[in-house]
């Protein structure tokens, strides 16, 4: 029987706050961080708005040493740094306190990698500059090279690498032991948690730095995602646009943030004193082998992963207390999600509150799972269920118990986080609340 | 790119100020005879930042190659932790100025 693993520290930067304990607040008066975009020239773009971290809330040289490896981070990655800082100091996890071959590190990216921010405007810069030497109205590849070349600065490259936040992060904490990079967009967060539990569980490390992150507000991120068809466009209304299981919801915001999370196998928490915040009971990932975009329409893939979760947990249905929705805001998720809902909860899915923090955070991407997992964590600890706000008047196929408006004040003791993304990667995760907490 | 290179006092200026800014250093530790690695945390990819922004303050390029060439060339048996100093850096910047 493999140990059991906990968590012990809890770092987030969000649109909703930055630390603990100004997330926790977000959460509990059900506040929105969306906003109409104003870090770029928004104006001929369809959707104008996203939930960003505020610049004032954020200064990235706070969180790393030497300051000077701030110009080699993108801003994922200075989440990513961030956020693992504030978790292993929530844990009081000090350099002494693992053998650093045994401690290790497994965060979601996600980001368009070269595409992103800055990263962009330096190649359209050098195009352009290729374009009035006279190259017209083609891509003059040659002249291109030359003038990037020329412009920018060597280490841009390092910025737009995936895997870079995750070492960044472990030359921050002397984490020497396996480090990894997941992926799976939606569910990179969620999938790179869950296998920070299993390396635990295998015995092959004591502790692991585990969560995600994402910054992808930028030109192409919008247009990326919104000519799919799937970003809100309630521009006049930032705050109302994340409205998930709501009748007129019209797709998702984009969000962007990082959580971290310290996990540590039982014994080792325990005996270094350690405060427990939670227990990760149990994980389960699967795909959904469909389409790339569509969800399958039976739901297999997600109930799948539901039901493995569970299994893994070693608890039945009827043991799950609350839920922590994907929920998207898109017209097919949330219905699709409730359908899965109701084939494992059977009849009691109208008794099992399932509520959506991308109401009030939006939808960050390869951290969602991350920052989701930290919600369930603390309102567990604090004794709310977090709102899904927005819910005026809920899709007539959405007639669960969504936790609509307000947080409500409730014990509970287990709670069940759900992502299911892009590419129909679906992964689910299950806490309890620590004996004795 | 500025109007005309700069003179030899301002030259040995903007270099300190360009290495202060690269390794997010105090300009007063960036002293004649600090050495980059040594004395500043410089690490190997803080010199490609730094030629790179060199060539601002030189108002030209500095082609692929130059700077590992001087260095091989000024550092034989040397240790680079210790001799790629300020000092080493003003006198390589004054060496590209001079070019034609």
């Amino acid at each position: 029987m493999s140990e059991s693993v906990v968590v012990t520290g809890v770092g987030v930067v969000t649109p909703l706050g930055v630390g603990l304990e100004a997330f926790t607040d977000s959460l509990r008066h059900g506040r929105s961080g969306v906003r109409r975009i104003d870090t770029f020239d928004c104006r001929h773009l369809e959707t104008q708005i996203a939930a960003s971290v505020p610049a004032a809330s954020f200064d990235p040289a706070a969180f790393v040493r030497p300051p000077k490896l701030v110009k080699l981070m993108n801003r994922a990655a200075q989440f990513a740094v961030a956020a693992a800082r504030m978790a292993c100091d929530d844990a009081g996890l000090g350099p002494d306190a693992v053998d650093p071959l045994r401690l290790g590190v497994s965060l979601g990216a996600g980001g368009m990698g070269l595409l992103d921010g800055d990263l962009l405007e330096s190649q359209a810069l050098a195009v352009l500059a290729a374009a009035a030497e006279g190259g017209g109205d083609r891509f003059d590849v040659a002249a291109f090279t030359r003038s990037y070349r020329e412009r920018t600065n060597p280490l841009t490259g390092l910025r737009a690498l995936p895997n870079l936040a995750a070492a960044h992060v472990a030359i921050q904490h002397g984490a020497r032991g396996p480090n990894s990079t997941v992926a799976t967009a939606c569910t990179a967060g969620t999938q790179a948690i869950g296998d920070a539990v299993r390396l635990l569980r295998d015995g092959q490390v004591d502790v692991m730095l585990a969560g995600g992150a994402d910054a992808t507000i930028n030109p192409m991120g919008i247009l990326g995602f919104g000519m799919l068809g799937t970003l809100s466009r309630r521009n006049e209304e930032p705050e109302a646009a994340s409205r998930p299981f709501e009748r007129s919801r019209d797709g998702f915001v984009l969000g962007e943030g990082a959580a971290v999370l310290v996990l540590e196998r039982e014994s080792l928490a325990r005996a270094r004193g350690a405060r427990i915040r939670a227990e990760v009971l149990g994980y389960a990932a699967t795909c959904d082998a469909y389409r790339i975009t569509d969800e399958r329409p039976d739901a297999a893939g997600a109930a799948a992963a539901v039901r493995g979760c569970l299994q893994d947990a070693g608890i039945g249905p009827a043991e799950v207390d609350y839920v922590n929705a994907h929920g998207t805001s898109t017209p097919m998720n949330d219905r699709i999600e409730t359908a899965v809902m109701k084939e494992v909860f059977g009849a009691r899915a109208a008794q099992v509150p399932i509520s959506s923090t991308k109401s009030m955070l939006g939808h960050l991407l390869a951290a969602a799972g991350a920052v989701e997992m930290a919600a369930c964590v603390l309102c567990l600890e604090a004794g709310f269920l977090p709102p899904t706000i927005n819910l005026v008047e809920p899709d007539p196929e959405c007639d669960l118990d969504y936790v609509p408006h307000r947080a409500r004040v409730a014990r509970f003791d287990t709670a069940l986080s759900n992502s299911f993304g892009f590419g129909g990667q679906n992964a689910c995760l299950l806490i309890r609340r620590y004996p004795g907490n | 790119m500025p109007p005309h290179p700069p003179l030899p006092g301002e030259l040995r200026e903007a270099v300190r100020g360009t290495i202060a800014a690269v390794l997010v250093q105090p300009l007063e530790s960036v002293t004649d005879d600090a050495a980059l690695m040594r004395d500043l945390g410089a690490e190997s990819i803080d010199m490609l930042d730094l030629v790179f922004r060199l060539e601002e303050v030189l108002g030209r390029k500095i082609p692929t190659g130059r700077w590992e060439a001087y260095l091989r060339s000024h550092l034989v048996g040397l240790d680079p932790t210790a001799a790629i100093t300020t000092d080493f850096v003003v006198a390589f910047v004054e060496e590209e100025k001079r070019r034609p």
